[in-house]
């Protein structure tokens, strides 16, 4: 029996990390890149792959909620969402139904780190895409009627996605915890009081700040050439003037120096049990060790974990780890859902046991050899589509500062040694390092008081 | 998680619709060519060589799903599937996840309302080895007694887990309200009460009475030989027994009469979700086509008629559509949304006044030669891997539908006419009988809700099962 999460197709696009990676045969043959840097700064990568006639056109800008301030946490968010309300050519709502009507779709994402926008359509489609795509870089509008029922769309996202979702409500709770300096404390979505405030300065600020041609990437896999994506963007997007990047985001978490806890009560079913660790970012060279360690304690039925708390002790229904591709260090977020009657601590301290084991003995040849399989297996799942492709090569690009790294990844797995898992497993999973959030069905929580 | 992801749609919300529908395709594309056969034993087989990466799907369907569980038992076909994996007459569970991990492949095994579907995925390198663990699972499993229990009271737990989920468990409570005793109204994995009566015993003999090759189709897609692969399939997959099944067609389904709303309390919640509709179609109605360009232009897509109003114009939403669910005989039809409490009447008065425009209005030709465009311009995408390709076909053959459902869809979506348009309205979007189903606060929105229906239902959502009450339930 399989729990649906209604975050499944959302979180599909966002693997990037601790998914995708691996290969044996030339993987930079299997699949060539063409790249090209524009004028005005922006970096285009074409992927062409004529298996069906339609195309997947990904544009990465380098702006999240990481370069928000306190008071207007959520407007990266918020903005993505007006991207789609009105430009100069294009007014609003009509980008949406010129695209549809000529059979594309769309759709777009934020991190902390980055904003992304995806268009798939048919290749007659593409002139047609390039108009638009240029239309709101370079003359977005903004309507105050739009702000005002956009804003209630987004607070309607925020209700769906955190305050009625145990799981939001909670990991936004362990950010908040776990970080006190830097910018990854706030939600992405924004503090609901946010939501509410944002005025139109803070939006043509952000535009100004944030969607500078330099400050993006584009990718394009399907049924093109490269060559007639170059023409398109010199025509499109090269005469775009570039401007002022963001300013660099300065704060530097300080280190943890104790465990943090937090509980929160709430009418429930079953308790959560949530725990973070403070972990490098992506580009940082433990980032490999730390994913095959990841995969050893999660990934599949024989994982060390699911072994241990779902099958063995039947102390929880499933358990998982989490770790998002970001500039600055970041959480490994470990989530373990307790099973009815089951103390959120017997969890915790099952994983606490595992954790230790990481620590000594180290992990079986058996057991390194099966995560770099799982990791191949993944870099052919992410490859076999136009538009996972375009988003794990923009990903790449992005957080690891090369495309070609994806196809280095093979080589940089198989360079993980099982002392490379211990020292990583010593490093980051110290008592010190974590945050615990408990989520307590609310009159449990009252009977324990 | 959705955490990072706050995406501008919501995908999965309305992603379920035409899953199972077997419609649709550009004319350049087609379905690539595959070879079907039948082994001695009954089991059919279907081959789709695809290159691209070195990966294999393989998709094996047993026709028997949630709709074959004993009243009081439901969520025994679920319940078999998730066994399936956890002892084989040569494996422990441990052994087959050990096993099945090192090799980097998955396999699930889910049983849905008229099917269980078993699949796996491995590398074309590990074929053999692949091939070997699937038929392992597929035709040895021993169902050993701790296993049983392990599954049963995990699947208690995943029904409480899944309540935390208003939106998970709205289709479970509106598929009971409106099919009622019919099975499709059954909860695919079960309730709170029904896992507890399901026994070893009965496990075993849903194994033994449904899962057998007469009773399955096998489809495989992906990089490989398929005359090397054939042999390979006969020796395994030919060793299957023969035996009969008795399998009960399922009962189609008559629409709802008149106005009934079920309201489920969930006292904590900030936001309503709502189902409205009826029973909708069955796969292969004639009408099939225009019913799918109809819909994208009501609730089909981001600028839906549904969408316009509820998101775009009114902002009481982050997403509203609807959706038909075809399966063999008559499937739900759906209008869904939510919105904060505040809001509830509002959003759903909106919801009915653009369908009482559907029907009076019509749609436009712009309209239709825009929903035209898009079908045809997002189809080739959910046939470009060998994972859905191998689900094609395999469901195809299921509904008995034939290749020209891809290959023939262009022609038929463009030959759509807004006269056919007007008749699919009338005939397949229901309008004075509909069925309400409302998860919320109940205290707050109960007194303003009533006015949709002659009778109303209300439960907790902490209640035991979802609908009809179950037997042994506190309402």
């Amino acid at each position: 029996m399989r729990k649906i999460r209604l975050c499944g197709i959302v979180s599909l696009l966002m693997c990037g990390f601790g998914i995708c990676a691996a290969a044996t045969r030339g993987q930079s043959q299997e699949f060539p890149v063409s790249a090209r840097t524009l004028k005005n700064g922006m970096k285009v990568l074409v992927q062409p792959d004529r298996s069906i006639p339609n195309v997947a056109l990904y544009i990465f800008y380098r702006i999240g909620s990481r370069n928000e301030h306190p008071g207007t946490t959520g407007l990266s968010h918020f903005f993505e969402h007006m991207m789609f309300n009105g430009a100069k050519k294009y007014g609003p709502g009509d980008l949406d139904k010129v695209m549809e009507a000529n059979g594309g779709s769309n759709n777009a994402y934020t991190t902390q780190n980055v904003t992304v926008y995806q268009d798939w359509f048919p290749r007659s489609a593409l002139p047609l895409i390039y108009d638009i795509e240029a239309d709101r870089i370079r003359d977005l509008t903004f309507d105050p009627k739009k702000i005002a029922s956009e804003r209630e769309v987004v607070a309607s996202e925020r209700r769906l996605s955190v305050d009625n979702d145990n799981f939001g409500l909670l990991d936004e709770q362990l950010r908040a915890t776990a970080f006190l300096a830097h910018p990854y404390q706030w939600p992405v979505v924004g503090w609901m009081s946010d939501i509410e405030h944002w005025t139109m300065e803070d939006l043509k600020h952000h535009f100004e700040m944030g969607y500078s041609p330099s400050n993006a990437t584009m990718v394009v896999v399907g049924d093109v050439s490269a060559e007639e994506i170059f023409q398109l963007c010199e025509k499109y997007i090269e005469p775009i003037p570039s401007h002022t990047p963001p300013p660099p985001v300065t704060t530097v978490e300080p280190e943890q120096l104790g465990e943090r806890r937090l509980v929160v009560h709430k009418p429930a079913e079953l308790p959560i049990l949530m725990i973070g660790y403070h972990v490098p970012q992506t580009n940082n060279p433990d980032f490999y060790a730390l994913n095959i360690l990841r995969s050893v304690l999660f990934q599949g039925e024989s994982s060390r974990m699911y072994q241990r708390l779902v099958d063995k002790d039947q102390l929880a229904l499933d358990v998982s780890s989490d770790v998002d591709s970001a500039f600055d260090p970041t959480l490994l977020v470990i989530t373990a859902q307790p099973r009815q009657g089951v103390d959120p601590q017997a969890c915790e301290k099952a994983i606490y046991e595992e954790l230790e084991k990481l620590k000594g003995a180290p992990i079986s040849d058996q057991e390194l050899e099966k995560a770099k399989n799982a990791r191949l297996v993944e870099f052919y799942h992410d490859m076999r589509t136009i538009n996972g492709r375009a988003n794990t090569i923009g990903t790449y690009e992005v957080f690891l500062g090369d495309y070609n790294k994806l196809f280095d990844a093979a080589k940089s797995y198989s360079g993980v040694t099982k002392e490379d898992v211990r020292r990583a497993a010593r490093k980051y999973f110290g008592p010190n390092n974590r945050t615990i959030a408990t989520l307590l069905p609310e009159n449990e929580g009252k009977a324990k008081q | 998680m959705t955490r990072q992801n706050k995406g501008r749609r919501l995908l999965a919300l309305f992603g379920l619709a035409f899953m199972v529908c077997p419609f649709a395709a550009a004319q350049s594309l087609h379905i690539p060519p595959h070879q079907r056969f039948v082994l001695k034993n009954g089991l059919t087989v279907l081959l789709l060589e695809k290159r691209g990466v070195p990966l294999v799907d393989v998709f094996a369907m047993v026709k028997s799903g949630a709709a074959a569980d004993p009243t009081g038992q439901e969520g025994l076909a679920s319940v078999t599937a998730s066994l399936l994996r956890k002892g084989t007459k040569t494996r422990t569970a441990q052994q087959f996840a050990a096993e099945f991990d090192y090799i980097g492949g998955t396999f699930e095994a889910n049983a849905g309302a008229e099917f269980t579907d078993v699949s796996a995925e491995f590398l074309t390198k590990d074929l053999a080895k692949g091939l070997d663990l699937f038929s392992d699972a597929l035709l040895h499993p021993t169902f050993p007694e701790n296993e049983t229990q392990k599954i049963l009271a995990q699947g208690l737990d995943e029904v409480k887990a899944e309540k935390d989920e208003p939106q998970a468990v709205l289709r479970l409570y509106y598929n009971g309200y409106l099919y009622g005793a019919n099975p499709f109204g059954h909860p695919p994995d079960g309730d709170e009460l029904s896992l507890k009566r399901i026994q070893r015993d009965a496990v075993v003999k849903f194994y033994e009475g449904n899962y057998a090759p007469g009773n399955t189709i096998l489809g495989i897609a992906g990089e490989f030989d398929a005359t090397e692969l054939r042999k390979k399939l006969e020796e395994t997959f030919g060793a299957w027994p023969a035996k009969a099944v008795v399998n009960a067609p399922i009962t189609a389904a008559v629409p709802s009469k008149g106005k009934r709303l079920l309201l489920i309390d969930k006292p904590d919640a900030t936001q309503t979700y709502f189902a409205i509709g009826n029973i909708g179609t069955a796969v292969n109605d004639p009408d099939r086509v225009a019913i799918r360009v109809v819909n994208t232009i009501f609730g089909g897509r981001f600028t839906s008629e549904l969408n316009e109003a509820l998101r775009v114009e009114s902002g009481y939403t982050y997403g509203a559509g609807s959706a038909f669910e075809s399966r063999k005989t008559p499937g739900p039809f759906a209008i869904r949304s939510f919105t904060k409490n505040e809001t509830t009447t509002p959003a759903i008065d909106l919801a009915l006044q653009v369908l009482q425009k559907l029907h009076t209005n019509g749609v436009t030709a712009e309209q239709l030669a825009s929903a035209k465009s898009y079908i045809k311009g997002q189809f080739p995408p959910s046939i470009e891997t060998s994972q859905q390709l191998a689900r094609r076909i395999v469901t195809d053959e299921f509904y008995g539908m034939s290749d020209d459902e891809v290959n023939q869809l262009e022609a038929r979506v463009d030959a759509v006419t807004p006269e056919m348009a007007k008749q699919v309205i009338a005939k397949h979007f229901p309008l004075d009988n509909l069925v309400f189903v409302l998860i919320g606060k109940a205290s707050a929105i109960r007194p303003a809700v009533k006015k949709y229906a002659d009778k109303m239902d209300e439960r907790a959502i902490s209640d035991p099962g979802y609908w009809p009450p179950p037997s042994g339930a506190s309402k």
